[in-house]
C-alpha cells in the first residue's frame, strides 16, 4: 500500500532458502518444536535474601581507604582501653625525679658523659649574675664604677652564651657520638635498670609534674572517643525523635517545630556552646554545692564543663538531624504501607517506630557517624581553650593545651596528642564517608 | 520573593533576639554578681552596682531594660581584664584584627578552594582527583589548633634553619599574618574543595552538561560557562557557615599566634570569668554571624534566577 | 496520516546515516554490560526514521554512540556509523564539536532539566549558533534566534528570549529545545523521547512542529521513542529494538499490519486504537527483558515470547526478508519459509 513511498533499501535480500538455513545450522524439525512454558526459562534471577545489607557491605569492602580508617580506629580503641591496663603508670600519677622526660634516653655512662661536658660548657658561660658580680669585682679591683648601661650589657652576653651552651646539647651529644634510645628513663629508673630490675620507660616523656604522657594521651583517647560517641548518640536521640515527630505530625505542628529549627539553625552553635559551658559550669558548681541528687552527684565525677558540653551539645546538635529524619519521613509517609498500617488503626507511636525509622536507618547510621567526628573536634576545641575537659581528667585538647606551653622546649608533647587526636578525626570521617558510599550510592560525593 | 526576603530578615533578627534573651538569663543564672570583679565588696558599691543595673527591680524591669541597653549599644564594663572599659569599646579596637586576618584566610581558602575541587572533579578517579581528595579528608580531619602550633613550632625557630617567620605577632608586618593567614584558611580551603568538587560532580551530571555537549561546543567552554556558574551557586551557601568557622578557628589562632585580636581577647575574658566582656562579645560575634549568613542567603537569590528562597534549603 | 512528502532522493547516491553492526558496551564493575549488540540501519535524506523499544532496549545509548556523546565507561565496542560518507566514530574532538549541532543535532528527553536553568533562553539559543558560525555578530545571531523561536511556534519571541527556562512550561521549553537543534540548519536531527516527558495535549503540538518542520527543511531525524503511536504519526521507517538488537525493521505499515516478529505484535497488542472495529483487549507482554551482563545465545526475546521454540532458546535467529525492506529476525519466519516452499528463493538472488 505505501510501499511505493519507500526506495528499496540497499541492504539488499538477506532472505535465505529455507533449506540452506537448515543446512547452514544442521537444525532439524525437531527444533522447532514449542520450547516448555516460558516463565520456566524466564531469565529472572531474584536477588538473594537481605542483598541491600549484603550489597552494600560489598560496597563498604571494596572502600580501602574506609577499611583501613577502620582498622586504624580499631587500634585506637584498643589503644584507649587496654592501654592504661599495660602500661604501669596513672595519669594523675606524679613521679618525683622524673619530670621533663624526652621520650628517649642515654645509657647511664653516656649520660653521665654528656652530663660532665654540658656543666663544663655552662662553667665556661657564667650564670648572668655571677659574670656582673665578677665584672663589679674586676672593677673594683681596677678602681673604676660600672654604669647600668654596662651592667645590662654583661648581663646580656653572659645569657646569650649560655642559652647557646643549652640549644647545644644535640650538638655535644652528637660530639661525643652518643646515640639516644627509645624511650624515656629517669635517673633513678636508669640506676634501678642498672640493677638489674625490669622498669616500664616513659615512652612519650613526662610532662613537667613527672606524669607519663603515654597513659595520659591514653586516656585522652578515652574521653575524647567517650565524649565524641556519647555526643552522637544524644544527638542522634533527641534528633530523630525531633524529626520523626515533627515530619509525621505534619500541619501546624510542624510549622511550629521547623520555626524553632530554624532559629536554632542560624544560632552560630561554636560561641553559644562556649557561652553555655563558661556559664553553666558556673552555674553547675554552684548547684552541686548547695543541692542533693543526681545531677548535683554527677558535677564532681565528670567536672562541671563535661555535663555543660553535652548539655549544649543537646540543646543546639540535633538539628541537622532532625532536618534529615523529618525529610525522610516525609518522603515515607506517603508511601501505601503507612496509610495501610494507619487503616488499621496502628498509633501513630507505633508507626513512626516501626515503620519510618526502621525506613531511614542508612541516613540515620551515616549522619551519626559523621557527627562523632565533629563532636570530637568540638570537644578538643573546648578542651584546647580551657572550658572543655579539665584536671584531673584529661582529654586530647586539654593535653594540646598544656604542651603549648613547653612548645619550644618539649615539642613532643604536642606532637604525640595531635597526631592521635588527627588519626582518630580522619578515620571517623573516612569510615563515615565510605559509610555513606556503601549504604545510599545516590548520596556519593 | 519580597516576602521571602523580609521572612529572611525576621528569622535573623528573631535569632539574634533569641542569643540576646539567652545572655541575659544566663547572666543571672551566674552565682553571685557577675559584674563585680572582687568577691565581697562594700555594701555601698553592691548598691550601687545593684541600682546601675536595675538589680534590685523585678525581672522582667530588668529584662526590657537589659534590651534597651542593647539597642543603645551599651555592652556594660569589663571588670576583669581591663576594668571599668566599656565593652563596645573593646570590640570596636580588637575586632579590626581579627577580621583582617579572618578576610584573608577566607580569601585564599575560596581562591584556591573552589578551582583545586573543579579540577578534582573533572579529573574525577584519576591520580589528581585522588591525591586532592587525600588532602583535603585529612585538611578537614585536623583541628586548627594541631596545624596553627605545628606551624609556630616549625616554621618560627622549632626547627633549626626553618626560622621564616617572626615568633612575636607584629600589626602591619606581613611576614606576621602569613601563618595565622594559613592555618585559619586551611580548613575553610578544604571544604570548600570538597563541596566543590561535589557540586561540580552533579553540576556534570546534569541533562543541560548533555545538551551543551550535542551543541557542539567546546570542552573548555562547557566546563567554564555551564557548569561551573551551576556548581558555585551551592558553594555560596557554605560560605555563610564557613565564617562562623573560620571566626572559632580565629579564637584558636590568635590565642596560638598570641595576636592581639577579640578572639584572643574573648578566650582571655573567658578564662577569667569576665562576664560583661563574654556576653557582649558573643553577642556581637553572634549578631555579626548571623548577619553574614543573611547576606549570603541574599547574595545567592541575586546570584540564580530559579531561585526561590525557603523552597528546601537542604 | 503520514508525511506525503516523498522523501528527497539521497544526494551522489549515498544514505545521510548509514550505521552498520555498532556494538556498545558498558564496563561496569559488575561486568560487560553489552547494551547495542550489532545493529544495522541507515536514515536517508530527508527520511524519518522511528526506534522503538522499550526501556532498557539500548535506544537511547546507540543514538548516544552516533552523536559521539558516550561518556565513560560506555564505548563503542565494534561497528561502523557514517555520516553523509565519513567516519563519525573517527572523528577528532575537534571535528566532532563542528559535527555535533552543525550537522546533526539532538534533543532530549526532558525539556525542564535539559536547559541551563541559569542564562537565559536567548542566551543559550544564540551560544548553539555562534559555536558554528563563529562570524556571526551578537545582533544578527539574535536576530536568527528570535526567528528560530517564531518558527517552532514561540509567540513574542524578543521576550522570551530573555526569560529563563523555569519560567518557561514543559512543551515551550521542549519548542527552544527543538529551535536550539535546528538554528544551525543540520541534516539530521535526533530526537530522543521528545514527547515523553510532556502532557498528552503537548505532545500532539511537538509532533505537529516536529512533522511541519521536518516537511519545511528537507531533514533526516532519527526518532526514538517507546511509543508505536508516535511513530505512526511522524515516521517512515521502523526499527523495532529489543535487548541491544533490531528485531524487526521497515515500512511503517508493514510494521503496523504485517508484524514480522512476535515482539512488535505484543507492542501492538498492548497500544490502544482507535480504528479497530472488534472490541479487543490490551494484552501487556509478560515478564521482564533479559539481563545485558549476561546476554542469552538465542533470541533475546525467547524468554517472554509464546511462541518460543526450542531452536530460539539456543541460537539467534537470521534476517529474514518478509517484503521490500521489511526484515525480522525470527525463528517462525524462518520456519513458514520451510513449510511454505522457498517461494522467495527466486528474488533472494537479487542481492
Amino acid at each position: 500500500m505505501a510501499d511505493h513511498k519507500h526506495p528499496r533499501p540497499p541492504w539488499g535480500s538477506l532472505q535465505l532458502r529455507a533449506g540452506d538455513i537448515l543446512a547452514w545450522g544442521e537444525l532439524t524439525p525437531e527444533d522447532f518444536r514449542p520450547a516448555g512454558s516460558p516463565e520456566a526459562t524466564a531469565p529472572l534471577r531474584p536477588g538473594p535474601e537481605g542483598s541491600y545489607r549484603r550489597d552494600a557491605w560489598r560496597r563498604f569492602r571494596g572502600n580501602r581507604a574506609a577499611l583501613g580508617a577502620l582498622a586504624v580506629l580499631l587500634l585506637l580503641v584498643l589503644f584507649a582501653l587496654a592501654g592504661p591496663l599495660v602500661v604501669p603508670y596513672g595519669y594523675a600519677q606524679f613521679h618525683a625525679g622524673a619530670e621533663n622526660l624526652p621520650p628517649y634516653h642515654y645509657a647511664l655512662a653516656d649520660q653521665e658523659r654528656l652530663e660532665a661536658e654540658l656543666s663544663r660548657r655552662a662553667q665556661a658561660a657564667p650564670d648572668p649574675e655571677e659574670a656582673v658580680e665578677r665584672a663589679l669585682a674586676e672593677a673594683q679591683a681596677r678602681g673604676e664604677t660600672l654604669t647600668a648601661v654596662d651592667l645590662a650589657r654583661i648581663r646580656a652576653e653572659a645569657r646569650a652564651a649560655q642559652s647557646q651552651g643549652a640549644v647545644s646539647e644535640a650538638q655535644v651529644r652528637r660530639e661525643l657520638g652518643i646515640r639516644p634510645r627509645l624511650g624515656g628513663y629517669s635517673r633513678e629508673d636508669l640506676e634501678r635498670k642498672a640493677a638489674g630490675e625490669a622498669v616500664f620507660p616513659h615512652l612519650f616523656g613526662t610532662d613537667r609534674y613527672g606524669r607519663d604522657i603515654l597513659v595520659r594521651v591514653m586516656v585522652g583517647t578515652r574521653v575524647s572517643m567517650l565524649v565524641g560517641l556519647s555526643a552522637a548518640a544524644l544527638v542522634l536521640v533527641i534528633g530523630a525523635l525531633y524529626g520523626a515527630v515533627s515530619g509525621y505530625c505534619g500541619g501546624r505542628v510542624d510549622a511550629v517545630m521547623q520555626r524553632i529549627v530554624e532559629v536554632i539553625y542560624s544560632i552560630p552553635e561554636v560561641l553559644v556552646i562556649l557561652l553555655l559551658s563558661t556559664v553553666l559550669g558556673d552555674a553547675l558548681l554552684a548547684y552541686a554545692n548547695t543541692h542533693t541528687g543526681l545531677l548535683a552527684r554527677a558535677v564532681p565525677l565528670l567536672g562541671k564543663n563535661l555535663i555543660s558540653m553535652f548539655l549544649s551539645f543537646g540543646l543546639l546538635y540535633w538539628v541537622t538531624m532532625s532536618r534529615i529524619i523529618r525529610g525522610q519521613v516525609l518522603q515515607l509517609k506517603g508511601q501505601e504501607y503507612v496509610t495501610a498500617a494507619r487503616a488499621l488503626g496502628a498509633s501513630g507511636a507505633r508507626i513512626i517506630r516501626r515503620h519510618l525509622l526502621p525506613n531511614c536507618i542508612g541516613q540515620i547510621v551515616v549522619t551519626t557517624c559523621l557527627q562523632i567526628p565533629s563532636a570530637i573536634f568540638l570537644e578538643s576545641f573546648l578542651s584546647f581553650l580551657g572550658v572543655g575537659v579539665t584536671t584531673p581528667l584529661t582529654s586530647l585538647g586539654s593535653l594540646a593545651s598544656e604542651a603549648l606551653e613547653g612548645l619550644w622546649s618539649y615539642p613532643y608533647r604536642l606532637i604525640f596528642p595531635a597526631v592521635i587526636l588527627s588519626a582518630m578525626i580522619l578515620s571517623f570521617n573516612l569510615v563515615g564517608d565510605g559509610l555513606r558510599d556503601a549504604l545510599d550510592p545516590r548520596l556519593k560525593r | 520573593m519580597a516576602r521571602e526576603i523580609l521572612k529572611r530578615i525576621g528569622t535573623a533578627a528573631l535569632t539574634v533576639f533569641a542569643v540576646a534573651t539567652l545572655t541575659f538569663f544566663l547572666t543571672r543564672a551566674v552565682p553571685g554578681n557577675p559584674f563585680l570583679s572582687e568577691k565581697n565588696p562594700p555594701q555601698a558599691v553592691l548598691d550601687a552596682l545593684n541600682e546601675k543595673y536595675g538589680l534590685d527591680q523585678p525581672l522582667y524591669v530588668q529584662y526590657v531594660k537589659y534590651l534597651g541597653n542593647l539597642l543603645r549599644g551599651d555592652l556594660g564594663v569589663s571588670v576583669k581584664l581591663q576594668k571599668d572599659y566599656p565593652v563596645a569599646r573593646i570590640i570596636g579596637e580588637m575586632f579590626p584584627v581579627s577580621a583582617a586576618i579572618g578576610f584573608f584566610a577566607l580569601l585564599w581558602a575560596v581562591l584556591l578552594g573552589v578551582p583545586l575541587g573543579c579540577l578534582a572533579a573533572y579529573r574525577r578517579g584519576r591520580g589528581t582527583d585522588s591525591a586532592l581528595q587525600v588532602v583535603c579528608t585529612l585538611g578537614v580531619s585536623l583541628p586548627s589548633f594541631v596545624v596553627a602550633s605545628l606551624l609556630l613550632f616549625a616554621f618560627c625557630g622549632g626547627i633549626a634553619g626553618w626560622k621564616l617567620f617572626p615568633t612575636l605577632f607584629q600589626a602591619g608586618d606581613w611576614r606576621s599574618y602569613v601563618l595565622p593567614c594559613f592555618s585559619l584558611g586551611f580548613y575553610p580551603m578544604c571544604y570548600i574543595a570538597r563541596q566543590s568538587r561535589a557540586s561540580m560532580l552533579d553540576a556534570l551530571g546534569q541533562d543541560y552538561i548533555k545538551t551543551a555537549r550535542a551543541k557542539g561546543l567546546r570542552t573548555g567552554r562547557i566546563l567554564f560557562k555551564h557548569a561551573l556558574r551551576n556548581a558555585l551557586l551551592p558553594v555560596l551557601t557554605y560560605l555563610g557557615p564557613q565564617v562562623a568557622f573560620t571566626l572559632c578557628g580565629g579564637f584558636v589562632v590568635e590565642t596560638v599566634f598570641t595576636i592581639p585580636g577579640l578572639g584572643r581577647y574573648f578566650v582571655q575574658s573567658i578564662s577569667s570569668r569576665d562576664y560583661p566582656v563574654i556576653l557582649g562579645t558573643t553577642l556581637f560575634l553572634a549578631s555579626f554571624l548571623v548577619g553574614m549568613n543573611l547576606l549570603v542567603d541574599l547574595l545567592y537569590q541575586a546570584v540564580d534566577p530559579r531561585i526561590r528562597l525557603g523552597r528546601e534549603a537542604a | 496520516m503520514r508525511l506525503q512528502q516523498t522523501p528527497a532522493p539521497p544526494p551522489e547516491g549515498r544514505p545521510l546515516l548509514e550505521v552498520r553492526d555498532l556494538r556498545v558496551s558498558f564496563f561496569t564493575p559488575a561486568g560487560e554490560v553489552r547494551a547495542v549488540r550489532g545493529i544495522t540501519y541507515q536514515v536517508d535524506y530527508g527520511e524519518v526514521v522511528g526506534i522503538v523499544g522499550e526501556s532498557g532496549s539500548g535506544k537511547s545509548v546507540e543514538a548516544y554512540a552516533i552523536m559521539g556523546l558516550l561518556q565513560p565507561p560506555g564505548r563503542v565496542v565494534g561497528g561502523a556509523v557514517t555520516f553523509e560518507g565519513e567516519d563519525v566514530l573517527a572523528f577528532s574532538p575537534r571535528a566532532l564539536t563542528t559535527f555535533r549541532g552543525g550537522r546533526a543535532a539532538m534533543i532530549f528527553q526532558n525539556p525542564m532539566t535539559s536547559l541551563n536553568p541559569v542564562y537565559s533562553v536567548g542566551e543559550q539559543l544564540m551560544e548553539a549558533l555562534r559555536a558554528h558560525q563563529k562570524a556571526a555578530s551578537r545582533r544578527e545571531a539574535a536576530q536568527r534566534a528570535a526567528g528560530m523561536l517564531e518558527r517552532v511556534g514561540i509567540h513574542n519571541p524578543e521576550r522570551r528570549m530573555r526569560q529563563y527556562p523555569h519560567e518557561l512550561s514543559g512543551g515551550m521549553r521542549q519548542r527552544v529545545m527543538i529551535a536550539m537543534g535546528l538554528i544551525c540548519h543540520p541534516k539530521l536531527l535526533i530526537a530522543d523521547e521528545p514527547t515523553t516527558a510532556l502532557d498528552v495535549t503537548i505532545q500532539a503540538q511537538i509532533l505537529e512542529l516536529m512533522k511541519d518542520l521536518q516537511r519545511q527543511t528537507g531533514m533526516g531525524i532519527l526518532f526514538i521513542t517507546h511509543n508505536l503511536g508516535v511513530v505512526a504519526e511522524l515516521c517512515h521507517k521502523v526499527c523495532v529494538m529489543y535487548a541491544g538488537k533490531l528485531v524487526e525493521q521497515g515500512a511503517v505499515d508493514d510494521i503496523f499490519y504485517r508484524p514480522g516478529h512476535p515482539y512488535t505484535e505484543g507492542l501492538l497488542r498492548s497500544m490502544p486504537r482507535l480504528d479497530d472495529q472488534e472490541r479487543r483487549r490490551l494484552i501487556p507482554i509478560q515478564g521482564t527483558p533479559v539481563d545485558l551482563l549476561d546476554p542469552p545465545a538465542g533470541c533475546p526475546f525467547a524468554p517472554r515470547c509464546p511462541h518460543a521454540m526450542e531452536v530460539c532458546l539456543g541460537r539467534m535467529p537470521p534476517y529474514v526478508e518478509l517484503g521490500p525492506g521489511h526484515r525480522s529476525a525470527c525463528w517462525l519466519r524462518v520456519r513458514e519459509g520451510l513449510s511454505t516452499s522457498p517461494a522467495g528463493g527466486e528474488e533472494a538472488s537479487h542481492g
